[in-house]
């Protein structure tokens, strides 16, 4: 970790600057929090409060928005169903990205920018338009209507971008690092598996990460995919319920608190990896 | 080498697969805006590029394509002027920078869906708090945003804004950490103000990050459904209306299924284009 | 491509199949609790009674026409699905993929302008009138001497008495929206039935802007104009949500809606629910009076288990029908005329709290002055054009050049029929 720039050691900061900086950080987190804050309260604030007044302060205090969610809906089948979904698609894309954007950096082969490329044709289309034939497709293979469906629709979003940030990480990665593995005798697969993925272990975890949440807040794919019931995922249940007028903001706020809270707990423990490996990806992407 | 060969097929399997699931639904799209459909179900019948004269003479297309290009414009210039922002202030001395960090990053985790729902609610006409502190400082206007055009526009772009900008923020962070110390030193010995220091030196330095972050950013602005979809619902009078809610629009309120599909594979069009002559202006090294 | 395979595969499990148990597919698009109750429930009912099983999958009702749309592109439709519009049943008639329900219909007596017959044919179950009045809260009126109104002028006169601050008084009198959406097609337009105006003559033409239409229209957007004082901002953003919400909170005196409406807020607030009253939609002399029309139904597809999905409607249609339109028994009026008699609908205790509602509605399908009328159900007889002039939004567009450009309203009015006559064109 580099040293801090911009302050030659030893300075002491002036009490206005420091100031400065307290108040400039105390903003961000505002700005960036507030709207999540503003979630969670409005979630937990008693009904009448909640359309009678404003308050910044949370409270009066009240859990009937999250009860009336829980008892009026699915919620926990659908929780179920995104985790699932959302584990496969990181297993899948995985098991795609590695190999492919592994061959691309160390074999020879041709029009590797164009393979690449071509990957990126996926972003260039309205999901709705791709969805159907993707479908179509599911429906011939026997496969329609599962949760493995949509595992494979999702991997079409996270392929593109696993391929390309696995891509950048494999290409900074010296050859001689195998080369050296390979001339003690091992062969590529083994120095592959002992030597590059543990190095690759941070773009890895970035590319997990982002096909997880890529699949977890999915909802066109989940809408064409799945139709029974109990195989719909958590985007899919929010809308069938935002269209209810015996819900209102309590429930909804309530709901978006639900789903986001995975999001925010996973984060808190991977952020580190996530950025970093986000960072280097595209740095060298 | 013996590794190579499964290593090989691996990559052929990769790569089949991908292009049966992602090749074959783009191709689907683009054929489809060959023909005439009233819906998906429908018989079609074929008309050549008809579809394609009557989306290119149709003003409601130009008039999509403009605000679709203003709205990724400055989302995307926010977005960068924004994010390089937070990564010098969270690269520098500042207390808790860890803690910030996880800050910063939190918008773009959030679904899509659940932004739009947060924010509706802070902008409810009787008691959003955001509302609320609007008509307070007097902005009437913006207010009842949902009345106007502008408005509307200004507050897709900075929702979009706001859930995006961590991906720059955080591109930019890593690539401040790779610019070498003693380019600074020499530029203070020199004399140098942090403004010229940043000119000279940070930018020149992180412009490979710019030019990945700028590509990346484009094509998902210019694309993007789901924000502007659940805010405005492409309204009010199609201020919001840009090119995908324009094809979507064709292809399930109209009718029309044909058009829609032309409207997105001219996009597509436009996107690829201006890829290629982006990588042409600045291209991208097979080496880093 | 995937008929070839398809074709193959059930070849292959041809035996499998004819061992396997029997199951029809359906497609409800009524997604609130009580109503998935009442469709698993029957689904397990009529699987105990006969051995076949019926999958329920539920969508929101708007969503249902998309979701049958890819079930058959993707080669596994449904066998019964529930659609809103009648163009959507006419586009999957004219492409042979519904089976006409005949039979079951001609077995009971159906109110007026509910079977959309094709051809002769009747490819649709309705299940319920989905008409749009106004509400109002009774409880205000009567503590403030008021009368139901029978012109425009009269429901100015009652909102402006009941605006201001104060216990009995609410902050704003009504709310229409204007957006481009559904919304404002179903609940914005009934003055201007009320009014007299047609949007299309017999042979199609349309006649919005004709001399007598559209002074009539232009009266229409003036007095809209003249409501807007009375309205919340935001009316270009206004949905479902503001109307329920906005009279739930005492914020409005009067609201446009459905029986949905009331259902809802019975379910949270029964007193506030029983405080609500419903009238037309008045004209300016008092001479007519006018509701939207809306409406839903159910479809069969034709698929191999069609004669098994007929089989289910009859049985559904005669035992279970009726703890159906129980889950929500405001907002599911009755489209036959039989269930109106029937004790078994009367005995429901909602039926009878609300039944100077529930009796309003039944005046509704029998009075000659009450004129039932929606945009999707325009011309001489159903056809998708009407469909796609509603989803043109072209008379919302009309309203918000009048409310938010502050156009003149003739040319508003020119602006509208002449999408109208370029989309029924297409």
């Amino acid at each position: 970790m580099k040293k801090a720039k911009g302050q030659p050691s030893g300075t002491m900061k002036t009490l206005p600057t420091r100031i400065g900086i307290g108040a400039v950080a105390a903003a961000m987190v505002v700005y960036s929090f507030f709207p999540v804050y503003w979630m969670l309260i409005s979630g937990l604030r008693e009904y009448d409060a909640l359309f009678s007044s404003i308050s910044l302060v949370p409270g009066p205090f009240s859990i009937a928005s999250y009860t009336q969610l829980l008892e009026l809906t699915d919620y926990p089948t659908w929780f179920l169903n995104s985790v699932l979904v959302a584990t496969g698609t990181v297993v899948i894309t995985l098991a795609l990205a590695i190999p492919i954007s592994y061959a691309v950096t160390r074999l020879a082969i041709r029009f590797k920018v164009a393979i690449v490329g071509t990957m990126l044709y996926a972003y260039m289309f309205p999901p709705m338009l791709l969805a159907i034939p993707l479908y179509s497709i599911f429906v011939d293979i026997g496969v329609s209507d599962t949760l493995f469906s949509l595992c494979i629709a999702h991997t079409t979003i996270t392929l593109p971008l696993g391929v390309w940030l696995l891509w950048g990480f494999f290409k900074q990665l010296p050859f001689d690092v195998e080369e050296a593995a390979m001339v003690d005798g091992c062969t590529r697969l083994r120095a592959f598996f002992h030597v590059v993925l543990p190095l690759s272990l941070p773009g890895i975890v970035t590319v997990a990460i982002f096909s997880f949440l890529l699949s977890w807040t999915d909802y066109t794919f989940a809408l064409v995919m799945i139709g029974s019931d109990s195989l719909k995922t958590l985007p899919a249940g929010l809308d069938t319920i935002s269209g209810w007028y015996e819900l209102q903001w309590g429930e909804l706020m309530a709901g978006s608190t639900l789903i986001a809270l995975p999001l925010l707990v996973l984060f808190l423990f991977l952020s580190r990896y996530f950025i970093h490996g986000l960072a280097s990806g595209a740095l060298k992407g | 080498m013996h590794g190579d060969r499964s290593l090989y097929i691996l990559f052929v399997l990769g790569c089949l697969l991908t292009g049966l699931l992602i090749l074959y639904p783009a191709y689907y799209a683009v054929q489809l805006s060959f023909f005439d459909a009233d819906s998906f179900i429908s018989t079609p019948t074929w008309v050549g590029l008809e579809n394609y004269k009557i989306v290119l003479t149709d003003p409601e297309f130009w008039a999509a394509l403009m605000r679709g290009i203003v709205f990724a414009g400055t989302a995307i210039v926010l977005q960068i002027i924004l994010g390089i922002g937070f990564a010098l202030i969270l690269d520098s001395a500042i207390p808790g920078k860890a803690f910030l960090r996880g800050i910063t990053v939190l918008p773009y985790l959030l679904p899509t869906v659940i932004v739009a729902l947060i924010f509706q609610w802070m902008l409810d006409d009787h008691i959003g708090v955001l509302t609320v502190l609007l008509q307070n400082l007097g902005f009437q206007e913006a207010a009842t945003w949902a009345n106007s055009p502008f408005w509307s526009m200004v507050l897709v772009i900075l929702v979009s804004v706001w859930l995006w900008t961590p991906f720059v923020t955080v591109c930019f962070l890593a690539g401040l950490q790779s610019v070498p110390e003693e380019m600074y030193e020499a530029a203070k010995v020199d004399g140098a103000s942090a403004w010229l220091r940043f000119w000279h030196i940070t930018l020149p330095q992180l412009r490979p990050v710019l030019i990945v972050v700028l590509l990346l950013r484009a094509i998902w602005m210019f694309n993007k459904f789901d924000i502007v979809w659940l805010l405005t619902g492409g309204g009010p009078m199609q201020g919001t209306e840009h090119l995908p809610i324009l094809a979507y629009r064709k292809a399930f309120d109209a009718f029309d299924v044909g058009i829609g599909a032309t409207i997105s594979t001219i996009s597509f069009l436009i996107l690829s284009v201006a890829i290629l002559v982006f990588f042409w202006k600045f291209p991208i090294d097979e080496k880093s | 491509m995937g008929a070839a395979a398809g074709t193959a595969a059930v070849g292959l499990h041809a035996p499998y199949i004819h061992a396997k148990q029997k199951e029809i597919r359906f497609l409800n698009g009524e997604p609130s609790v009580q109503s998935v109750r009442a469709m698993r429930f029957a689904a397990a009912q009529y699987e105990k009674e006969t051995g076949v099983k019926v999958q329920m999958d539920t969508v929101p009702a708007g969503k249902a026409f998309e979701k049958v749309q890819t079930s058959i592109k993707g080669g596994k439709p449904y066998d019964i699905a529930t659609l809103i519009f009648v163009g959507d049943v006419l586009l999957l008639a004219g492409e042979n993929q519904l089976v006409p329900l005949n039979d079951i219909i001609k077995k009971y007596d159906w109110g007026p302008n509910i079977l959309f017959p094709m051809d002769g044919n009747n490819y649709w179950y309705p299940y319920d009138y989905n008409l749009c009045w106004i509400n109002y809260r009774m409880d205000l009126y009567k503590k403030a001497g008021l009368k139901e109104p029978e012109t425009w002028d009269e429901l100015k006169q009652n909102m402006t008495a009941l605006m201001g601050d104060g216990e009995d008084k609410t902050k704003q009198g009504i709310v229409h929206p204007i957006a481009s959406s559904g919304a404002t097609n179903y609940t914005s337009f009934g003055y201007l039935w009320a009014n007299g105006v047609s949007l299309l003559d017999n042979d199609w033409n349309v006649i919005l802007d004709d001399k007598e239409n559209l002074s009539r229209t232009v009266e229409y957007l003036e007095n809209f104009q003249s409501m807007v004082p009375m309205m919340p901002p935001g009316l270009a953003k206004a949905g479902w949500g503001i109307l329920v919400g906005g009279i739930q909170n005492g914020q409005l005196s009067h609201c446009p809606g459905t029986g949905r409406l009331i259902d809802v807020i019975n379910v949270k607030n029964s007193e506030l629910a029983s405080n609500l009253g419903i009238f037309p939609f008045p004209s300016p002399d008092g001479a007519n009076v006018a509701l939207n029309h809306g409406y839903d139904g159910w479809v069969v597809l034709d698929t191999a288990m069609s004669d098994e999905a007929l089989r289910f409607m009859e049985w559904f249609s005669d035992e279970h029908l009726i703890n159906f339109l129980h889950t929500s028994p405001v907002h599911y009026q009755p489209t036959r005329m039989d269930i109106y008699e029937d004790a078994r609908w009367l005995s429901h205790p909602d039926i009878e709290k609300f039944s100077h509602i529930t009796s309003w509605q039944k005046r509704f399908l029998t009075d000659e002055n009450v004129i039932i009328k929606s945009i999707d159900t325009e011309g001489p007889y159903p056809d998708m054009r009407a469909g796609k002039i509603f989803r043109s939004y072209a008379l919302p567009e009309m309203l918000q050049n009048k409310v938010l450009k502050g156009m003149p309203a003739d040319e508003c009015v020119k602006i509208a029929a002449d999408k109208m006559r370029e989309v029924i064109a297409s």
